[in-house]
C-alpha cells in the first residue's frame, strides 16, 4: 500500500508536465501564426477547433493541478500512518472538510488540532504566527459550527462510530 | 526578521548580467548583426563562468548542494499544497529546477548560434530553427521563472528579487529554515 501512494504523484506530476508543454506549444504556436500572417487569416476554420482543444488541455492541467494538491495534502497528513484505519477516518475528516469548505491552510490547521497539539506546537510546524494558527483556528470552528476543539472532535468521532453501524445494521436483519 | 548573508558578489553580478545579457541578445540586437554574435559570446562566457563557480564557489553556489533529489522536490510541493512555510537559504528545490533549466538552455542556444557561423554548420536548416525555437523555449521559462520568484516571495514572505541584488535574504520570524 505504502508504494502506491508514494508514486502516484510522481505520475500525476509527469502527465501535468506533460500536458502544460503541450498546451504551452500550440499557445505560442497561435500567438506566432497570428503575429506572422494577420489575425484575421488566422481567427476562422480551423481556428475555433484548435482554440476550443488547447482550452481544454489547460483545464485538465488546471483540474489534474488541484488533485495534485489534494493528493500531496493527503499524504502529508497519512504519511506516518498507513494502517486502513488510519486512512478510513482520514477520509471522513476529509469530507467534513470539503463540506464545511476549509482552504488548504485551515484543513492542516484543523489536522494538528484534532490529533492534539497545542497552538503554539501548530505555529512551529507550519512557520507561521502563532496569530495566525489561532485565526486559522477561529474560522475552522465557525465553519464547522462547533465552539472549540472539544466540539470538533466529538462532530468527528459521532460520524466515526455511526458509519460502520449504519452499514451493519441491515445485514444483521437478514 | 533574521538576515541571512546568502549570495555572494560573483553571483549577483552574474545574474543581472545574464539578465542583461540575455534581454540584449535576444530582443535587442538584429541577429544577423555583428553585435549580436559578440554578446553571444559574452553570454557564452557568463554561462562557464557560472558552471566553474558552481564546482570551485562558495557553498550557496554549489551544484552538489543546491541540486534537489526527488525527495526534496515533493517536500517543496507539499509545503506549497499545506501553505507551510518552510524558507530555504539557499535556492529551492523547483527553483533550482528551473535554475538547470535556464543555464541549460541558455548555453545550447549559445552552442547552436556559434556553429551558424562555422562553415561546417553554416546553411543547416535545423541548427537555425534549434536556435530560435531554444531562444522562444528560453523567453517562455524566463516568464514562469520571474512569475515563480514574485510568487514564493509573497508566499513565503522572503523579497528573493532583493536578496539577489543585496545578497541578504530577510527571513520572518516564525517561518522554519532550511539550511
Ligand atoms: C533574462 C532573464 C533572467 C534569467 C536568464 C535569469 C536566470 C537566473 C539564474 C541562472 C539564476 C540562478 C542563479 C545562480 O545560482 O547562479 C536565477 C536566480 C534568481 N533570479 Fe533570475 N533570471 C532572469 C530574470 C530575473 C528577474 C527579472 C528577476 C527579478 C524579479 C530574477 C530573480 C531571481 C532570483 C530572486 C533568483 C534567486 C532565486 C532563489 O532565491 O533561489 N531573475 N535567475
Amino acid at each position: 500500500m505504502t508504494p502506491r501512494i508514494a508514486n502516484t504523484p510522481a505520475t500525476l506530476i509527469i502527465v501535468i508536465a506533460v500536458q502544460s508543454l503541450c498546451a504551452a506549444f500550440y499557445l505560442a504556436d497561435l500567438l506566432f501564426d497570428g503575429v506572422m500572417e494577420g489575425w484575421a487569416q488566422v481567427i476562422q476554420g480551423d481556428f475555433f477547433f484548435e482554440a476550443a482543444a488547447t482550452l481544454a488541455l489547460i483545464a485538465a492541467v488546471v483540474v489534474e493541478t488541484r488533485f495534485l494538491m489534494d493528493l500531496l495534502r493527503r499524504k502529508a497528513y497519512l504519511e506516518r500512518q498507513v494502517s486502513i484505519a488510519a486512512g478510513a477516518f482520514h477520509d471522513i475528516i476529509l469530507d467534513h472538510f470539503s463540506l464545511w469548505g476549509l482552504t488548504p491552510a485551515e484543513q492542516d490547521v484543523a489536522q494538528f488540532t484534532i490529533k492534539g497539539m497545542s497552538i503554539t506546537e501548530i505555529a512551529a510546524l507550519r512557520g507561521s504566527a502563532e496569530g495566525t494558527v489561532k485565526s486559522h483556528l477561529n474560522a475552522i470552528y465557525r465553519k464547522a459550527d462547533v465552539s472549540g476543539r472539544g466540539g470538533l472532535l466529538s462532530l468527528l468521532i459521532e460520524d466515526l462510530m455511526g458509519r460502520p453501524l449504519l452499514a451493519q445494521a441491515p445485514a444483521e436483519q437478514t | 526578521m533574521r538576515h541571512h548573508r546568502i549570495w555572494d558578489p560573483f553571483l549577483r553580478v552574474f545574474h543581472w548580467a545574464l539578465v542583461a545579457g540575455f534581454v540584449c541578445t535576444a530582443l535587442l540586437t538584429a541577429p544577423e548583426g555583428r553585435l549580436h554574435q559578440d554578446l553571444g559570446y559574452v553570454v557564452a562566457a557568463l554561462i562557464a563562468l557560472r558552471l566553474a563557480w558552481g564546482v570551485f564557489g562558495p557553498r550557496s553556489a554549489k551544484f552538489s548542494v543546491f541540486v534537489p533529489d526527488f525527495a526534496a522536490v515533493m517536500a517543496h510541493l507539499s509545503d506549497i499544497a499545506t501553505r507551510r512555510k518552510r524558507v530555504y537559504l539557499g535556492h529551492s528545490p523547483l527553483g533550482a529546477l528551473m535554475i538547470l533549466n535556464l543555464l541549460a538552455s541558455i548555453a545550447l542556444i549559445a552552442l547552436s548560434g556559434f556553429l551558424m557561423t562555422t562553415s561546417a554548420y553554416a546553411g543547416a536548416k535545423w541548427v537555425e530553427s534549434l536556435h530560435e525555437t531554444l531562444v522562444v523555449w528560453a523567453t517562455g521559462s524566463i516568464a514562469v521563472h520571474v512569475g515563480a520568484v514574485l510568487w514564493e516571495s509573497l508566499r513565503t514572505g522572503v523579497n528573493l528579487s532583493r536578496a539577489m541584488i543585496t545578497g541578504v535574504k530577510d527571513i520572518p520570524r516564525d517561518a522554519n529554515i532550511v539550511p
